[in-house]
């Protein structure tokens, strides 16, 4: 499903302008990375695609449709999103229940919330947690509770802010299976993260954001090879794109497989 | 410097031991890094090293942890606040609530220590210096974003200038930037002599800056040892710690990789190996 | 910050003053509005005193709207049941079938009004002009222990953390498709989800919270010292000292009957 994000502005009832003319196009089934510094306005842009923040100028449209006046619980079933602390969500008794919360809210019949569910729980690697307290697991996990209860909503596009933080590195492949899993369905996945290496794995486009404004947008390689860019977004290039500069190759190179595939040549 | 003799640790109600065993001899002003899967009790150790273990969250205690010669579970916590600070992982949590500006906030430990007005002072503004969080100085840390607050909460212990300071993940919220910031923080705090204990999951930033890394599974220290050769070790994969980029290129490069060399954790390390590959 | 909105900033004088002196005003006023039963007395306070401070400072559109939301209604309600309920009588004003209006009443409802004019904006004044960190800052270094100033400060600050957490909570539940709009069910329903990860959030955090306590030493036995300095002068001394004389003196004369 197709969004567009036409001269976003968002000011807070405080005064702080957050977003001043953010302009972006995301195609469906699009894989889109958002990096930047502490404060650049990430989280108040992606939390405009749901209806949780209200544009104070321009406007965003997801399926051609203009997002004004729609209700986030109406929105929630194209929209799916992660929010950054899983204990602002968490409530139920067991992990499944609270996997199965989303897809019962939006009146999914039994068959297609087990299906759900249980995919939701495999993809997490939480099935054996299925009948724990989330309160009993570990940050780490409720992360990864939270993560199920919004994949089993079944939405066209799925964002998350900041899913790796705390996790582990299987926690991190985990996410990046998740990811894997929703492209191969067809999704559009929107992340915010810090960890530019997960950036360059998962992600075929970047986009750098500074002071509320879009600062760069295009490929892992594009966005990362301007050094303005790099500095202004409070950003590294991934480590194998610093690799390959380092040794002067002038091919485009940010994982470690394709580091591997060029060094073989 | 920590010496830890034995230390094994059992939570309130629970049966199974969280930390088993661990033996290790911090000397001052060594910046240690510990690694290790989720679950592992890195969290736990960093509480025993603070003494909130068992001071505040009980437990059994068995073994001995001494930070400069005090036994820490025998101190009372008031008398070993000065010797070590802990930064926790939810910065949310770790703001007092007593006061209504950063600055305060900073000077809040200070206050409670009696320590002279002119001294907070220049205290207060070198640490909003080194954090470069000057502009932050007047705002309520209420009104802050989450890597802001991990720079306050930091901020907050390096004014205490403590000899040892443990640290869980400290820059988790934060931009990359913002990150190498508080490393090159946390390097510079040899030059005090300040011993630095880091609980952290981004290996690529302990392999450039710290002296020693520990790896922590499943309550029991695996391995010890400075950070190239630890970070490099084949049992890290197995064990969910996963290794750097340059480590998994160079086992990936096969042949490419120079035979004999030891594999990269760092990106000059890698360099040097690569440099002649092509 | 909503708890912390009675405080407007601002660079007058007023706002300078010691927030010692400023609570004594307060109190001052209060006492003698209370002391003296003389019916001009609460007026003088209000036109010499009050309103002059509150104009000096220049909070005056807060004041008088925030004094007319909260009194108006109240004042109006008190003229009404004691003009019409007082017991004893006095002089009938007006008759209104069964009902009739006292002289009697309506003084005591005047009397009423004016002591909790004072009493209201007496410390709304303080409230407007004084951040209430200065006020915790100030008291502390007067022998406050410092417990109580946490818990005022922290009480202030947390309230409104948690609120947002609370929005936090709604937001993240809506994105998960809860309905809150449509009926008494479903609102009653939408608790459980809105709720729980507040109060078990709020739990989990007790241990850390007194951890991050401990390590700021705040179990300290030390001499403790302050970072902020209130500004304090001579002439606010003096005029603290003035005023406890004039509460006491106001006190004095009421109890031994010299004014009645």
């Amino acid at each position: 499903m197709s969004i567009q994000v036409e001269d976003l502005h968002y000011t807070y009832s405080s005064g702080t302008v957050a977003l001043q003319g953010v302009s972006l196009s995301i195609a469906d089934g699009e894989r889109v990375a958002i990096v930047g510094q502490n404060g650049a306005g990430k989280t108040t842009l992606v939390r405009h695609l749901n209806g949780i923040f209200r544009a104070t100028g321009g406007r965003v449209l997801v399926d051609g449709q203009d997002l004004a006046g729609r209700e986030i619980a109406e929105l929630a079933r194209t929209v799916g999103y992660v929010f950054q602390n899983p204990n602002e969500q968490l409530f139920a008794r067991t992990v499944r229940a609270e996997v199965e919360f989303g897809p019962r809210n939006l009146g999914y019949d039994r068959a297609r919330r087990d299906e759900l569910v249980d995919w939701a729980l495999t993809a997490t690697r939480l099935t054996e947690h299925a009948t724990s307290h989330p309160y009993h697991l570990s940050l780490a996990e409720r992360k990864r509770v939270a993560i199920a209860s919004v994949l089993a909503m079944d939405t066209p596009v799925v964002v998350f802010d900041e899913p790796t933080t705390g996790q582990d590195h299987a926690g991190v492949r985990d996410v990046s299976e998740v990811i894997a899993q929703l492209h191969a369905r067809g999704r559009t996945v929107i992340a915010i993260t810090h960890d530019m290496d997960f950036v360059a794995e998962n992600f075929d486009r970047v986009v750098a954001m500074a002071q509320g404004r879009v600062l760069a947008d295009g490929t892992v390689h594009e966005v990362f090879a301007d050094a303005e860019v790099v500095a202004g977004a409070a950003v590294e290039a991934p480590a194998m794109m610093r690799l390959a500069q380092g040794l002067g190759w002038t091919e485009s190179v940010t994982t470690v497989e394709r580091f591997v595939a060029v060094l073989a040549r | 410097m920590i010496t830890v003799d034995k230390l094994g640790y059992t939570y309130p109600e629970t049966a199974r031991p969280v930390l088993r065993e661990i033996d290790l001899n911090v000397p001052s002003g060594q910046f240690l890094g510990v690694v290790g899967p989720s679950g592992a009790g890195k969290t736990t150790l960093a509480q025993a090293l603070a003494g909130y273990i068992p001071h505040v969250l009980g437990g059994e205690v068995t073994g001995r942890v001494e930070i400069g010669g005090l036994h820490v579970v025998d101190t009372p916590l008031p008398d070993l606040v000065t010797r070590v600070g802990m930064v926790s992982q939810n910065p949310f949590n770790q703001i007092s609530g007593a006061k209504f500006t950063v600055a305060e906030e900073l000077a809040f430990g200070l206050e409670n220590l009696g320590v002279p007005r002119q001294d907070m002072l220049i205290a207060v503004r070198e640490v909003l210096r080194r954090l470069r969080i000057e502009h932050l100085a007047e705002r309520s840390p209420y009104e802050l974003s989450g890597g802001q607050q991990q720079l306050v909460a930091l901020g907050a212990m390096l004014v205490m200038n403590p000899d040892v300071l443990v640290l869980d993940e400290p820059t988790s919220q934060l931009d990359p930037a913002g990150s190498r910031l508080v490393f090159e923080a946390l390097g510079e705090l040899r030059s005090r002599d300040i011993t630095v204990v880091l609980i952290e999951h981004k290996i690529e930033r302990l392999a450039e800056f710290a002296d020693r890394v520990v790896v922590l599974v499943d309550g029991e220290l695996r391995m010890d040892g400075p950070p190239g050769t630890v970070l490099a070790a084949p049992e890290l994969v197995e064990w969910g710690i996963g290794h750097t980029r340059f480590t998994t290129a160079a086992v990936r490069a096969g042949g490419r990789w120079p035979s004999g060399a030891a594999l990269p954790v760092t990106l000059d390390q890698a360099l040097a190996g690569f440099g002649g590959a092509r | 910050m909503a708890t912390l909105d009675f405080y407007q900033a601002g660079r007058s004088r007023v706002h300078g003053w010691n927030p010692v002196t400023k609570l004594s005003l307060s109190l001052t006023l209060v006492v003698t509005a209370f002391a003296l039963p003389v019916l001009w007395w609460p007026v003088a306070l209000l036109v010499l005193v009050l309103l002059p401070a509150v104009l000096a400072s220049g909070v005056q559109r807060r004041f008088l709207a925030t004094m007319s939301r909260f009194l108006l209604p109240v004042i109006l309600l008190l003229f009404v049941i004691q003009g019409l309920f007082y017991p004893g009588g006095g002089q009938v004003l007006l008759t209104l079938g069964p009902l009739s209006v006292h002289a009697d009443g309506l003084l005591f409802a005047a009397r009423t009004a004016l002591r909790l004019v004072v009493l209201t904006g007496s410390f709304l004044f303080l409230l407007l002009t004084t951040h209430p960190g200065d006020l915790m800052t100030a008291l502390v270094a007067r022998g406050l222990p410092p417990k109580i100033s946490y818990v005022v400060s922290a009480t202030l600050q947390i309230i409104p953390a948690f609120r947002q957490r609370a929005q936090g909570i709604l937001q993240a539940q809506r994105a998960r498709g809860l309905r809150t709009d449509t009926g008494l069910v479903s609102r009653v329903r939408a608790l459980v989800p809105l709720i729980s990860p507040l109060i078990l959030g709020a739990l989990s955090e007790v241990d850390e919270r007194s951890i991050a306590m401990e390590a700021r030493a705040f179990g300290s036995t030390a001499r403790r010292t302050s970072y902020t300095v209130i500004p304090d002068s001579t002439a606010q001394r003096l005029a603290r000292w003035l005023m406890l004389l004039a509460a006491l003196t106001a006190i004095a004369l009421t109890t031994t009957g010299v004014v009645s």
